[in-house]
């Protein structure tokens, strides 16, 4: 039963992720192929601020949250003038750049890689209860982004993504819009780095390797860019049929791989014949 | 530290082949291919399996080695690439296609290899020695073989006819099938001679230093930085000159800071493409 919870949680930790992402590639057309290293960043504030400052858990996640924001903040400013690819390879680099940090010079426990032994509040010890309010604050997230995305503010940024010139020409910075809502989706990816820390309890560098950003790519390709419920339906789809692989009686070191080209193969199988994805609204078009 | 210069030079050597073949598809096509390490890694499995395992004679298995990479180049693009363009993907899409491709390959010699490395070349290759400085004929072999295939397609793309519709398209491409280049046979092209430059490259890495699923892909990003660092309007210069610098570069910090070599070619490409987007040699 534990096992069932962890996969939820997981697949919790994910949807806010690609939401996160589909934030940015969907509805603000820039290219990211490094969001997991946001993902790194939330998650080592939330375990080194409860694991070695002991800070209460509960508090950590707005911590969290805002130190993320803020390096996302940080890191598009000097990225905005590169256009497409180089943007997406230099989010990329910034992927590899933060777990290599994370790896040299990053906090772990003494005689570790890594970070655990989290000191959780009373009512996220129960793996039950974890899961409740890990599933909420995913429930939270979903229902924020999709106000975000209806309100004006998304209609403009789908407008920016489209029509850069003509979103200036009205007198709105095409800029502006670029870096709220990259600073919006670090934010997001922050609390979806603090939620996966209590969901995995250990944490290292490894955990946030780039790869793991390919597999985001994955996640909402498939389940189709500009679009909230396709950012939920890729990654739980993906998850789910990763675990059932898993329990097809394959050994850890086959499914690994085989789930690598599955995800690949099918990658290149949306890119070919339906690049908006399930229920995507709109397609990597340039 | 002399030495260091030394294996910093042959190191450049890979990325020189690599670097070529990657910039002259951008350059022409507007395909970030990223399936060329993916192209990089058939060439070296297939040849160690020849050599190795078949225990077939050395230069016939260069050559299938680099046929078969030649071949896969083109099959990636005919059948993925062209496909995709026809049904109307763009630029973006194909780039992350050609992600699909690497990752995927890149998952297969997992399968298949279980990450153990694989050296191709059996023996040790000894070292020559010059007062305090030791180098491999190996090492010489590379570098003055690479030097020798610059000036031959350097050559190539200056005076033959495909070499001048492959400039053709690289300063602009529908022109040039305005003006009735045969635009798919010159693109069959690009990628056959890009393709084996990689694959001769993935032939030499794994006869020398051997390779994990993931060499292919860690040596292209150092060589995409290098084309960057090159540009792309000058083909050859850019591709050495970046290579080289890139060569130097990760020798120097592989033996000063051996943790941060990665951050450090990372942190030089964002900030090269801030300062000097175009490229240092444009």
């Amino acid at each position: 039963m534990d096992y069932f919870f962890f996969i939820l949680s997981v697949i919790c930790v994910w949807t806010i992720l690609s939401l996160a992402t589909n934030l940015v590639i969907g509805y603000g057309g820039l290219m990211t192929l490094g969001h997991v290293g946001f993902l790194a960043i939330g998650a080592y504030t939330a375990a080194t601020l409860n694991i070695l400052w002991h800070v209460n858990f509960y508090y950590t996640i707005p911590i969290a949250i805002i130190v993320t924001a803020v390096v996302a903040f940080a890191s598009i400013l000097p990225l905005l003038r590169l256009d497409a690819f180089y943007f997406g390879l230099s989010t990329l680099g910034l992927n590899i750049v933060i777990t290599d940090v994370l790896q040299n010079v990053g906090p772990r426990v003494p005689g570790a890689e890594g970070l655990f032994g989290l000191d959780l509040p009373a009512l996220m010890t129960s793996s039950i209860w974890r899961l409740a309010i890990i599933a909420a604050l995913t429930a939270l997230t979903v229902y924020l982004s999709w106000q975000l995305v209806r309100s004006p503010f998304g209609r403009s940024l789908r407008a920016m993504r489209d029509q850069p010139d003509a979103i200036e020409s009205v007198g709105k910075s095409a800029k502006r819009y670029r870096v709220t809502i990259w600073t919006i989706s670090g934010g997001l990816a922050g609390l979806a780095g603090a939620l996966y820390c209590t969901t995995l309890s250990y944490i290292d560098p490894t955990v946030f390797s780039f790869l793991f950003s390919f597999n985001l790519l994955v996640y909402i390709g498939f389940g189709g860019l500009a679009s909230i419920l396709g950012s939920i339906l890729g990654p739980t789809l993906l998850i789910v049929f990763g675990e059932a692989l898993r329990f097809g009686g394959l050994p850890s070191q086959v499914s690994g791989p085989v789930q690598q080209s599955l995800f690949a193969l099918l990658l290149i199988f949306v890119m070919v014949f339906r690049r908006q994805g399930l229920v995507g609204k709109y397609d990597f078009r340039e | 530290m002399l030495q260091v210069l030394i294996s910093g030079l042959s190191l450049s050597a890979y990325y020189a082949l690599l670097a070529l073949g990657f910039a002259m598809i951008y350059s022409t096509l507007r395909i970030f291919n990223i399936a060329h390490a993916a192209v990089f890694g058939a060439a070296a499995y297939s040849f160690y399996i020849l050599y190795r395992i078949f225990g077939f004679n050395i230069w016939g298995s260069l050559v299938v080695g680099v046929a078969i990479a030649a071949i896969f180049g083109l099959l990636v693009d005919i059948f993925i690439y062209r496909v995709l363009a026809a049904r109307g993907g763009g630029t973006f899409s194909i780039f992350i296609a050609s992600l699909g491709v690497a990752s995927l390959f890149e998952a297969m010699a997992l399968l298949f290899t279980h990450g153990t490395p694989l050296v191709a070349h059996t023996g040790s290759l000894l070292p020559i020695t010059i007062g305090a400085v030791s180098f491999r004929p190996l090492d010489i072999l590379v570098i003055s073989s690479v030097a020798i295939l610059y000036g031959v397609l350097f050559y190539a793309i200056m005076h033959t006819r495909t070499g001048l519709e492959i400039r053709a398209l690289a300063d602009n491409h529908t022109m040039a099938g305005v003006v009735g280049i045969d635009t798919n046979r010159t693109r069959t092209a690009i990628f056959a001679i890009a393709s084996s430059l990689a694959g001769l490259a993935g032939i030499l890495t794994v006869y020398d230093s051997g390779i994990v699923p993931t060499t292919g892909l860690n040596l292209l990003f150092v060589t995409i930085v290098a084309v960057i660092f090159g540009g792309t309007r000058y083909l050859f210069m850019g591709a050495l000159g970046g290579s080289i610098v890139m060569g130097l570069v990760t020798a120097f910090a592989g033996f000063f800071f051996p943790q941060w070599v990665t951050v450090i070619v990372f942190l030089l490409l964002i900030l090269l493409l801030i300062w000097r987007p175009q490229g240092f040699f444009a």
